[in-house]
């Protein structure tokens, strides 16, 4: 203790050192500062501010009351209450201390297996420890000092010693005493095990029971795996001005392309004519093995064509390069040079009844096989189709029961294919779709002709978008067939009734005779008129407006009419051709034919060339050819050329190609002979030096009304102003 | 780039500069193809004098509806090779002279 005072004096020194140096830094700090005044500060003199204002303080609460008085109701009076003291409580709290000697304390000792007097015990003894030393320092302190100052109260002090020793046995007494109980308490602990015992637990809301438990550590194992990244590419790109130009101008001509496929594709979807991809047909609504097979027969057909082009090679050439060099030495004059010839081994017994030209592929055309020799009919008849591409064998097949007499192909839908039977009934067919079974047929006991079907033509569609056609029969009815939803429906626009006395009939009735029609041709601008030819020699112009009337009869020829076709040119303008081995050229609404020529055979066909509108051509039954042009020679033809064999064969039919110098003839042997025309035959009309404008159209047109002026005359001879009007029309 | 375009009307006054949005590659499946088309036309059209603000558009829009991190550019000029997650490639061109690239990665 001494050495702590000693240590603790530099210390204080130390202290008080710093302190007065921060007080300083305070001064300094404080000179560099302006104090800040508040505005309202009394301004005091020197005298005030060194006054010393004394407060004094006194034990006396002069807030507390001093005459408090209550009513009470008891007394019915106030009754003064005591002064409530100068005791204020400022903080009070209750504490849970209790003192050792308290009945609760011992209690509680008890209660926790602790023996109150042993507790009390080093409580007391260490209290008495530190009790005796204090004391005793101030004693000796006290010994020391007083010692010098006053010997007269030795005594007392001696005393003052004595009552000390006095007390201090005492206090060892006590000690003594205590120790002595001791024993005492033992005995009452030892009493008092049957009481508490064992230290029970207090049991109290504080009083928590811990139980801990330690569980298995599942044993760890690390396991490691990786994801694949998600896959990455790389693009890269300039952008340009230019760049983005130009991919619009490609995108947008490709969308123009796409467009224009668009619109060809509706179209074909109109008029498709899988000429080229007959086998787009099968795998479009059928499984996958017809689907194989229409690739297979794709494939094959390539290879066929092919083949072909190598075989015909020189036909081909021919086809497309040769003209016949000795026509530049020959004038007026042409000849034929046969190309191909188109034969199937089915049909070679039947004779070519009809030929047409597609009109939507210039390299397809129908060829209708019948008979025409009625003593020896054949069993069965065929519509094939054939391309120039592939002499050998017909691309379509489309068999029928009977002989089939005539063909015609739907202008728009070029796959709708019309035929016209020896039996009298028509067949629609699909070759698009289905070249085994005819999409239409006339039922063969209700609705059908009763005669030989010598010509079928398609009329222009009705309003609503059905198709119809006509048909001619030998049993002197035009009919009008209605393709409807799943049948034909049939309409009879006239019956060709000869101006013929009734005949009896049997039963004592009256029959009218009626004319058998052989030929049919739809005036090609006024859809009302029509020109029937009729094995009687008549030609009979008539309306579908009428059912009943003939507009004008022309008494034509002396035999079967086989043909009537107008000029593509001037439509007012048609030819003729018959048996009675003459061909005619009429005009309209006059009687008497234009030319006459007599070509010594029956005539099997006769057609006007789309080229030209003076030239046409005929075949004739010895097989041959007759090219005739009114413009280079009236009176004879310019071309004369057997094509068959005289006395096996005969030709029956032809047609002109619409856009190649081509016709085809066909005979009565099933085989269609292609001929080309030499450049005589297909001279172009050569512009006038004044009119150099014109195009081939309007040439065309003034070629033939310059040579029809020169053989017209007059429809009434006494009235020459006529003359003129019937030139205008 | 306007002045350009006024040149290349001069000089072919019959070529027609078109604006329609046209996609020059993309690998993405079509019906995200088609939003995001959608959305640029839409950005392109909303800040067209703010090629910036088109594409911070754009990407937050695309962040949000297809998950990020999309990353997006529109300008007139520019090359680009970047590295980007399959099926998630747009560039494309809009309004006649601008090239956006839409990429996630």
């Amino acid at each position: 203790m001494p050495s702590n005072k000693v240590a603790r004096a530099p210390k204080i020194g130390r202290k008080t050192t710093k302190v007065s140096e921060a007080v300083d830094e305070l001064e300094e700090w404080r000179k560099g500062k302006q104090l800040l005044k508040p505005k309202d500060q009394l301004e005091l003199s020197e005298a005030e501010l060194k006054e010393i204002i004394a407060k004094q303080l006194s034990t006396t609460n002069a807030q507390s009351p001093d005459n408090l008085v209550e009513f009470s109701y008891a007394q019915g009076a106030f009754m003064s209450m005591p002064p409530p003291g100068n005791t204020v409580v400022v903080y009070e709290t209750i504490g849970t201390a209790l003192h050792k000697d308290t009945e609760e304390a011992k209690f509680q000792l008890l209660e926790q297996g602790i023996d109150p007097s042993t507790y009390g015990v080093s409580d007391d003894e260490e209290e008495e420890e530190a009790k005796p030393e204090p004391p005793q320092k101030p004693a000796e302190g006290e010994a020391e000092g007083e010692a010098a100052e006053q010997d007269d109260e030795n005594k007392e002090e001696e005393a003052d010693d004595d009552v000390s020793r006095v007390e201090k046995p005492d206090d060892e007494g006590e000690g003594e005493g205590e120790g002595d109980a001791e024993p005492e308490t033992k005995v009452e602990t030892s009493k008092a095990p049957p009481k508490g015992g064992k230290p029970r637990k207090l049991t109290n809301q504080f009083n928590f029971c811990e139980r801990a438990a330690l569980t298995y550590n599942n044993p760890t194992r690390s396991q490691e795996t990786q994801t694949v990244p998600p896959p990455m590419a790389t693009f890269s790109a300039n952008v340009l001005q230019w760049v983005i130009y130009d991919g619009y101008q490609k995108d947008f001509e490709a969308q123009q392309l796409e467009k224009e496929l668009e619109r060809e594709r509706k179209e074909k979807e109109k008029a498709p004519v899988s000429k080229h991809q007959p086998q787009r047909k099968t795998p479009g609504r059928s499984q996958l093995s017809e689907a194989v097979q229409g690739r297979v027969l794709e494939c094959w057909r390539v290879l066929e064509r092919m083949i072909n082009q190598n075989t015909y090679d020189d036909i081909a050439k021919d086809y497309r390069y040769w003209d016949d060099p000795s026509d530049e030495f020959r004038e007026d004059e042409g000849t034929l040079l046969p190309l191909w010839k188109f034969t199937y081994d089915r049909t070679k017994k039947n004779t070519i009844t009809d030929l047409e030209w597609n009109p939507y592929y210039y390299d397809l055309f129908a060829v209708c096989f019948g008979f025409l020799d009625f003593m020896k009919p054949t069993p069965e008849g065929a519509v094939c189709m054939f391309t120039l591409k592939n002499p050998s064998f017909p691309d379509y097949i489309c068999m029928t029961e009977s002989g089939v007499m005539c063909v015609d192909t739907h202008p728009r839908y070029p796959y709708m294919v019309v035929v016209g039977l020896y039996d009298g009934s028509v067949q629609v067919f699909n070759v698009y779709a289905n070249c085994k079974e005819p999409a239409f047929r006339s039922n063969n006991v209700t609705n059908k002709h009763k005669g030989i079907i010598w010509e079928v033509k398609w009329a222009p569609d009705l309003p609503d978008g059905e198709l119809n056609f006509f048909s001619v029969a030998a049993d002197g009815k035009i009919n009008n067939w209605v393709l409807m939803q799943n049948e034909l429906s049939v309409t009879t626009i006239i019956t060709l009734y000869l101006d013929k006395e009734t005949v009896p009939g049997p039963d004592g009735t009256q029959l009218r005779v009626k004319g058998c029609a052989s030929c049919v041709k739809l005036h090609p601008k006024n859809p009302l008129i029509y020109l029937v030819g009729t094995e009687e020699g008549q030609i009979y112009k008539c309306s579908t407006a009428y059912s009943s009337m003939f507009l004008l009869t022309y008494n034509a020829h002396q035999m079967p009419i086989a043909r009537i076709d107008f000029n593509k040119y001037n439509t007012d303008i048609f030819i003729s051709c018959s048996g009675d081995w003459r061909i005619k050229i009429w005009e309209d609404n006059r009687l008497e034919p234009l030319f006459v020529f007599d070509v010594g055979d029956r005539v099997g066909d006769v057609k006007w060339a789309p080229y030209s509108s003076t030239v046409f051509a005929a075949v004739t039954t010895e097989g041959k050819v007759y090219v005739f042009d009114l413009n280079v020679n009236k009176y004879k033809p310019i071309c004369v050329q057997a094509i068959v064999s005289k006395r096996r064969n005969k030709l029956t039919r032809l047609s002109f190609n619409p856009k190649l110098p081509i016709l085809i003839v066909g005979d009565d042997k099933g085989c269609v002979t292609t001929l080309k025309l030499s450049p005589n035959l297909r001279i172009p009309c050569k512009a006038p030096k004044k009119q150099q404008h014109l195009d081939q159209w309007t040439l065309q047109c003034m070629k033939l009304d310059k040579l029809l002026s020169l053989v017209r005359e007059p429809v009434n001879l006494t009235l020459p102003e006529d003359t003129a009007e019937s030139e205008d029309s | 780039m306007a002045d350009g375009e006024a040149k290349e009307q001069k000089e072919e006054p019959k070529k027609i500069v078109h604006t329609y949005p046209l996609i020059r590659h993309s690998d993405m499946t079509e019906e995200i193809k088609t939003e995001s088309m959608e959305l640029v036309v839409t950005a392109c059209e909303k800040f067209s004098a703010n090629n910036e603000a088109a594409a911070k558009m754009i990407k937050e829009e695309m962040d949000k509806k297809f998950g990020p991190p999309f990353h997006v550019v529109v300008g007139e000029d520019f090359g680009f090779e970047i590295s980007y997650e399959c099926s998630n490639l747009l560039y494309m061109f809009f309004g006649g002279n601008l090239a956006i690239c839409i990429w996630k990665c």
